[in-house]
C-alpha cells in the first residue's frame, strides 16, 4: 500500500478526474480504468483499489440520477426489482472478496475488461420503442419523452427472470473487482429484455448505488478503504464526469469507443500477466 | 410523482453534504493539519456516501407503504434487509481484525 502523500492525493484526484470524464463520455463508471491503475501503476493492493472505486460509483450513480429523477428516464419499479437481486449478488460477492487471493480477481478483471472491449465493440443498438401513445406499458415498462422522435415512447419489460439473474451476477462482478456492473445489466436489458439502450443505461445508473453500497460497506468495515484518497477520488470523478457529461456531447462516439476497446484490451492483458505470477 | 420527487431530493442532498466534507477535509489534511477534524470529517464524508442510497431505499419504502402498493413496499424492504446484512459482515470483519 503506497504512503499517504499530498502528491499521491493530488495523483489520485486526477486519476478520479480522466476515469469519470471517459466514463461519462462512454456511459460506462469510470471504475473499469480506475481499478487497473490504481492495482498495477500505483501499486495497490486489489481490495483497496475496489474499495475506492466503489466510492466513487456510489457519487456518480447519486449525482447522476438526482438529476435524472423526475425524467422518466429512470425505470424506478423495475430497478427497485432488481435491486434486490443485486443487492444479494453484491453482498456475497463483498464477502468472498476478503477471501479470494489478488491473481484470481486480477485473471477475473481481465476476463470482464476483454468482454467489456468486446461489447462496446459490438454494441447492439436496438431500439425497443413502442411509438403509439396509448399502448400498455404493462406493470413494469414504461414511458418517456425521447428526443430522437420528439415523442412520448413506450416500452414493455421482457424475460425478467433473465434480467434478475444478470442483476444478481453484476451486483456479484460489481463487489469483486470494484466497478459498477452496468456493463453487464445495460446490454442484457437491451438486448433482451426489451428496454431502450437509454432507459437501461438511466435504470442501470440509478441502481448501482445500493449495488455498489453493499460492497463498499463490507470493504470499509475491513478497514480497506483509505478516506483521505476516496475522497480525492471521489471529487476527481465527480469533477470528471460533469465535464464529461457538459462537454462531450459532441466528441464522435465512434472512435472514442474504438480507441476504448483497445485500451481495455491492453489492460486486459496486463491483469492476465500480472494476475499469472 | 411523489416518489421521484423524494427520491431525487434524498440523493442531492446526500451527495451535497459528502462532498462538503470531503471537499473541507481534504484541504485540512493538505494544510497540514493532522488533527482529529479532518479525519472525522473525511469519514463523516465517507459515511454519508454510503448511507445516501440507504436512504433512498428507506424513503421509497414508506412512499410504497404511504400509496399501498405491498409488493414494491415488501421488495424494497428485503433490499434493505440486504444492505443491512452487509453493514453486518463489515462488523464481523471489523471485529476480526
Amino acid at each position: 500500500m503506497p504512503v499517504l502523500t499530498p502528491a499521491l492525493t493530488f495523483i489520485i484526484f486526477g486519476v478520479g478526474a480522466a476515469s469519470g470524464a471517459l466514463g461519462a463520455l462512454l456511459g460506462l463508471g469510470g471504475g473499469v480504468f480506475f481499478v487497473p491503475f490504481l492495482n498495477l501503476v500505483l501499486g495497490f493492493p486489489f481490495g483497496a483499489a475496489a474499495a475506492i472505486s466503489l466510492t466513487t460509483v456510489i457519487a456518480t450513480s447519486s449525482t447522476v440520477s438526482a438529476g435524472r429523477a423526475g425524467k422518466q428516464l429512470i425505470n424506478l419499479k423495475l430497478g427497485m426489482l432488481l435491486e434486490v437481486a443485486t443487492a444479494a449478488g453484491s453482498f456475497l460477492g463483498g464477502v468472498t472478496a476478503q477471501f479470494v487471493s489478488q491473481s484470481v480477481l486480477q485473471k477475473m478483471f481481465g476476463f470482464v475488461a476483454a468482454a467489456v472491449a468486446a461489447v462496446m465493440l459490438t454494441r447492439i443498438r436496438r431500439r425497443n420503442v413502442i411509438l403509439d401513445p396509448s399502448a400498455d406499458p404493462g406493470v413494469l415498462g414504461g414511458r418517456y419523452y425521447e428526443e430522437e422522435s420528439g415523442a412520448e415512447v413506450t416500452y414493455r419489460v421482457k424475460r425478467l427472470p433473465l434480467a434478475v439473474g444478470a442483476s444478481f451476477i453484476a451486483g456479484n462482478v460489481s463487489s469483486l473487482l470494484g466497478i459498477g456492473g452496468g456493463i453487464i445489466k445495460v446490454p442484457v436489458l437491451n438486448a433482451w429484455c426489451g428496454m431502450p439502450l437509454r432507459a437501461a443505461a438511466a435504470t442501470s445508473a440509478f441502481m448501482i448505488g445500493v449495488t455498489a453500497t453493499a460492497g463498499a460497506v463490507i470493504y470499509y468495515g475491513h478497514g480497506q478503504l483509505e478516506p483521505a484518497l476516496a475522497a480525492a477520488a471521489v471529487l476527481g470523478v465527480q469533477l470528471g464526469s460533469w465535464s464529461g457529461m457538459r462537454f462531450g456531447a459532441g466528441a464522435s462516439a465512434k472512435w472514442l469507443k474504438v480507441m476504448m476497446a483497445i485500451v481495455l484490451f491492453i489492460l486486459s492483458a496486463m491483469m492476465f500477466a500480472r494476475g499469472g505470477r | 410523482m411523489r416518489l421521484e420527487q423524494a427520491v431525487g431530493a434524498v440523493l442531492r442532498a446526500g451527495v451535497t453534504i459528502s462532498s462538503a466534507c470531503m471537499v473541507i477535509g481534504l484541504l485540512v489534511v493538505l494544510a497540514g493539519g493532522e488533527g482529529d477534524t479532518a479525519r472525522v470529517l473525511l469519514h463523516a464524508g465517507i459515511i454519508i456516501l454510503l448511507a445516501t442510497p440507504v436512504a433512498r431505499v428507506v424513503v421509497s419504502i414508506v412512499q410504497y407503504v404511504t400509496l399501498r402498493d405491498w409488493t414494491f413496499a415488501l421488495l424494497t424492504a428485503i433490499v434493505l434487509v440486504e444492505l443491512a446484512a452487509s453493514a453486518i459482515a463489515a462488523l464481523v470483519f471489523n471485529r476480526r481484525l
